[in-house]
């Protein structure tokens, strides 16, 4: 056994799904103290190498090695007694328990009468250990997304793993979650654990991690060490091709006003939750709503599409006032509308892709699928949409594919619709998929469509939007032409600090 | 479950095979027959020759498979009425109610167009009239379930007993509209010849108790299948049970297709009720109340996995069952009605448990010491 012998290896590991291969001859090792990153595009299979290495799957092909020795799991049962931890993106814990009584509650051979005080002494001791700030006594439901994650993590470390699988560990937390998040790593491995870092989110990774290994389409593409890590080179390897970040902007002059929303307000429960909400969007532009979330984008979104009526004020769409006139005549005036809930509202999840492009097309009284299953086959191909058939069912398809499903319905099909209203179009997708959707949306506009992208990644709405507004507790706080200038007093806005 | 050094345990499947889905009823069927043969061997039966009876009984002999397919006539109808609510995730338990008001509702308007009606449109009206009445006697759960989402569940599981009361009171209770008058026996009034149908003979001499109401209740299977499947309604109703929030994003109206769906619901249950006028009984008949053919509709509907065209087949099963099972305690060798219902509930409940392997498979693990 070398000295060097990896806490943890695949070699050679294949992975077969009906229609895919999500591991094709994966090699992968992790050392004793060392961050190694996992990147690549959602459908890399990353995932998937991280359910293998966690027990979650067995492989097809290949075999997993701990220390120098074979290892062959079961379950992530196994795994865990091997010293094998999974931290899951979405948070498995139960919200009424104590943060103590979760992390003891995988443990197998708890006491019958169990010392509240002695366990949370126990689940302290190794929090602090990892200078993990955390209450043991907290009710779990009462924490931030943040210190969930924390709970979860100290779990793992409490049942004594040191090889632990951080799965998009960011996806959730604010910024300065992610920094604490980036020190309790630290802390981990200069204490000697292994922490297996699953992402897509390319320039966070850089700074965190001892080695980086990138993944596309099932195979591994590339693996640089700490210092040979450029963003420019791993985007490479994560789409294959060069990709363009730079900022676009409407290369034509803007037309007449197509979407006019005035003096708009909402109440809920007796709160107003919009205030005196004015803008136009005019053909052929992107007016981009910034804003941290909650602060009523959704709210906005849905009284533009008709789907929540107004306390007061009105919208018009192409001329025609469609307040009142609920989601499908606010629809036939000319407007379509992509919510930010891709899976949950946009689509129907259990439903195939061809009975979601006919979810928002008028129906008459026989469903028409030939059209639409034509019309799946035709964006399948021309979208790129990575799916076994038309037959699928959306649920089954990764966050990028399934956009464009969506997109597909409501930017191409509906090539009637003048006003599009866009939330969060990229949110959780890949490089690869953000570049697909922006294109989409910049053809669109070329094309003198007038667009609403409400979003709260601001660089997205300064990548995209000819005008910038700021969105604050229901009310327009900003309005500017969101260029480099502008930056400063946008973020201010957001913050809430205008006069 | 570890056996032998190997653990065995359930993974989901990805994707269901077709076969399938024959394949684990059909094995689901010969567990339970195995399991009914230990109770039958514990209480000195042979059980071979007991499931030969049934299936003579049942299934294979002349009267026993026109003696079930009279009884599965009703029990499609329950079972569609089930399986329409239930695929749209609206828990309507009410089918029994539905059944005797659509049995009332049926009478009514036969004793009502009294021969003023030819036998053509005599029939459909009061199938229609069983429908309304199947259909108003859910109106109130549909109501509250869409308005002020009241769980259905219960306000029509309730609703059971207040038709069973009212069957009651019509017949025993009362000397009103549904009673025969021409004697002091407590009975309903029979309705007018020309809205009945007779029993069919299948081209021979004999009397059976299938009546051509068996085929408007296969009609009616066939046309539920093709409107969910083909028509808009068909459709909104998926988007909705799939994910209300998508079609609350499309415009459709919730209220509506909720309200609808349990109207629709008890409108087929209620025409079960009024096949049962048309056929067999001819008037209100609390025999009917004995029956249970609201609750196993659900059963049915479940056997079915909710397919309309199954319910046919998953109705003539159960209703097989329940005939081949009485009918063993007449045999020459006699076997207790109790066992009969273990043998129906040993099938029932392995044909329902058996999903769990169309969903899953199982595999066979090394047990890996660490």
């Amino acid at each position: 056994m070398g000295v060097t012998a990896a806490a943890l290896e695949a070699r050679g590991v294949t992975k077969r799904f009906p229609g895919v291969v999500a591991n094709d001859h994966v090699s992968f090792d992790v050392r004793r103290g060392e961050v190694h990153t996992l990147l690549g595009e959602n459908g890399a299979g990353k995932s998937t190498l991280a359910s293998i290495l966690c027990g979650l799957y067995r492989p097809d092909e290949g075999s997993l090695w701990r220390n120098g020795g074979e290892l062959r799991l079961s379950s992530p049962r196994a795994g865990l007694a091997n010293g094998i931890a999974m931290v899951h993106q979405h948070f498995r814990l139960v919200d009424r328990f104590t943060v103590a009584e979760n992390v003891v509650l995988g443990r197998r051979n708890l006491p019958f009468v169990l010392s509240a005080a002695r366990l949370e002494d126990e689940v302290r001791a190794v929090a602090d250990q990892f200078g993990l700030p955390l209450d043991p006594r907290a009710i779990v439901g009462e924490l931030s997304a943040g210190e969930r994650q924390r709970v979860e993590i100290v779990k793992a470390l409490y049942q004594g793993a040191d090889v632990l699988l951080l799965d998009e560990p960011t996806a959730l937390l604010a910024p300065p979650e992610v920094e604490k998040l980036f020190v309790t790593v630290r802390a981990m491995v200069a204490a000697g654990k292994s922490i297996v870092f699953v992402s897509h989110k390319l320039a966070e990774v850089v700074d965190i991690s001892d080695r980086i290994t990138v993944m596309r389409g099932g195979k591994v593409t590339g693996s640089v060490a700490r210092g040979e890590a450029d963003a420019r080179r791993l985007a490479e390897l994560m789409v294959g091709r060069e990709i363009h970040l730079d900022r676009r902007r409407a290369r034509r002059d803007v037309g007449d006003v197509l979407l006019s929303v005035s003096q708009l307000h909402l109440e809920r429960d007796g709160v107003e939750v919009l205030h005196d909400v004015n803008f136009d969007v005019r053909a052929g532009e992107i007016v981009g709503i910034a804003g941290v979330a909650g602060n009523g984008q959704r709210d906005i979104a849905e009284v533009v599409a008709g789907i929540l009526v107004p306390s007061d004020g009105g919208v018009t769409v192409c001329g025609h006032p469609t307040t009142g006139s609920g989601a499908r005549g606010t629809r036939r005036a000319g407007l379509s509308y992509v919510p930010e809930d891709r899976l949950g509202t946009g689509l129907a999840p259990s439903l195939s892709i061809v009975d979601n492009l006919v979810l928002t097309r008028d129906r008459g009284f026989i469903v028409d699928r030939d059209t639409a299953r034509s019309d799946a086959l035709r964006y399948i191909d021309e979208l790129e949409i990575k799916t076994p058939g038309p037959d699928t069912p959306t649920r089954k398809l990764s966050g990028g594919n399934a956009q464009k499903v969506l997109l597909a319905r409501e930017l191409v099909a509906m090539s009637g619709a003048r006003v599009l209203v866009v939330s969060s179009p990229t949110r959780g997708l890949d490089v690869g998929a953000v570049e697909a959707v922006h294109e989409l949306l910049d053809t669109a506009r070329a094309e003198g469509r007038a667009i609403l992208l409400i979003s709260e990644d601001l660089e997205e709405v300064l990548t995209l939007a000819d005008r910038v507004l700021v969105l604050y507790r229901g009310r327009i706080v900003h309005d500017s032409p969101g260029v480099d200038d502008d930056v400063e007093a946008i973020g201010r806005a957001m913050a809430g600090l205008v006069a | 479950m570890i056996v032998a050094g190997r653990r065995i345990q359930l993974e989901a499947r990805l994707v269901t095979p077709k076969w399938l889905a024959f394949v684990v009823p059909v094995v689901s069927i010969v567990v339970a027959l195995v399991i009914g043969a230990v109770f039958l061997l514990a209480t000195g039966h042979a059980p071979l020759r007991a499931y030969a009876d049934l299936l003579d009984n049942g299934y294979t002999s002349f009267y026993g498979i026109t003696d079930t397919l009279g009884l599965a006539t009703p029990l499609i109808c329950t079972g569609l009425a089930a399986a329409f609510a239930f695929r749209m995730n609206l828990y309507n338990i009410g089918e029994e109610g539905q059944l005797y008001l659509g049995m009332i509702g049926g009478a009514w308007a036969g004793i009502a167009i009294a021969g003023s009606l030819p036998k053509v449109l005599a029939i459909p009206t009061v199938l229609l009239a069983g429908a309304a009445a199947g259909a108003l006697w859910v109106a109130v759960p549909a109501f509250l379930r869409a308005r002020l989402g009241t769980s259905e569940i219960v306000s029509t599981l309730l609703l059971n007993y207040v038709a069973l009361n009212l069957v009651n009171y019509l017949i025993f209770g009362s000397r009103g509209f549904f009673r025969d008058p021409t004697t002091s026996f407590p009975q309903g009034r029979t309705v007018e010849p020309s809205v009945r149908l007779g029993a069919l003979s299948f081209f021979t001499d004999k009397r059976t108790n299938t009546y051509p109401t068996l085929f408007i209740a296969a009609l009616l299977a066939v046309a539920l299948y093709w409107l969910i499947k083909r028509s808009n309604y068909g459709y909104e109703t998926a988007v909705f049970a799939d994910s209300p929030s998508t079609a609350r994003y499309a415009g459709m109206n919730a209220m509506w297709l909720q309200s609808s769906v349990l109207l629709v619901s008890g409108a087929i249950a209620g025409v079960g009720g009024a096949m049962y006028v048309i056929g067999p009984a001819g008037k209100v008949d609390p025999g009917l109340l004995q029956i249970g053919l609201g609750y196993a509709g659900i059963v049915v509907a479940a056997l079915a996995r909710y397919n309309f065209l199954a319910v046919i087949l998953t109705a003539v099963l159960f209703a097989g069952l329940r005939v081949g099972g009485s009918a063993l305690q007449a045999s020459s060798d006699p076997v207790p009605i109790a066992i009969a219902v273990v043998l129906q509930g040993a099938v029932l409940l392995l044909a329902l448990g058996g999903e769990i392997f169309r969903r899953n498979r199982l595999r066979v693990v090394k047990v890996v010491t660490a």
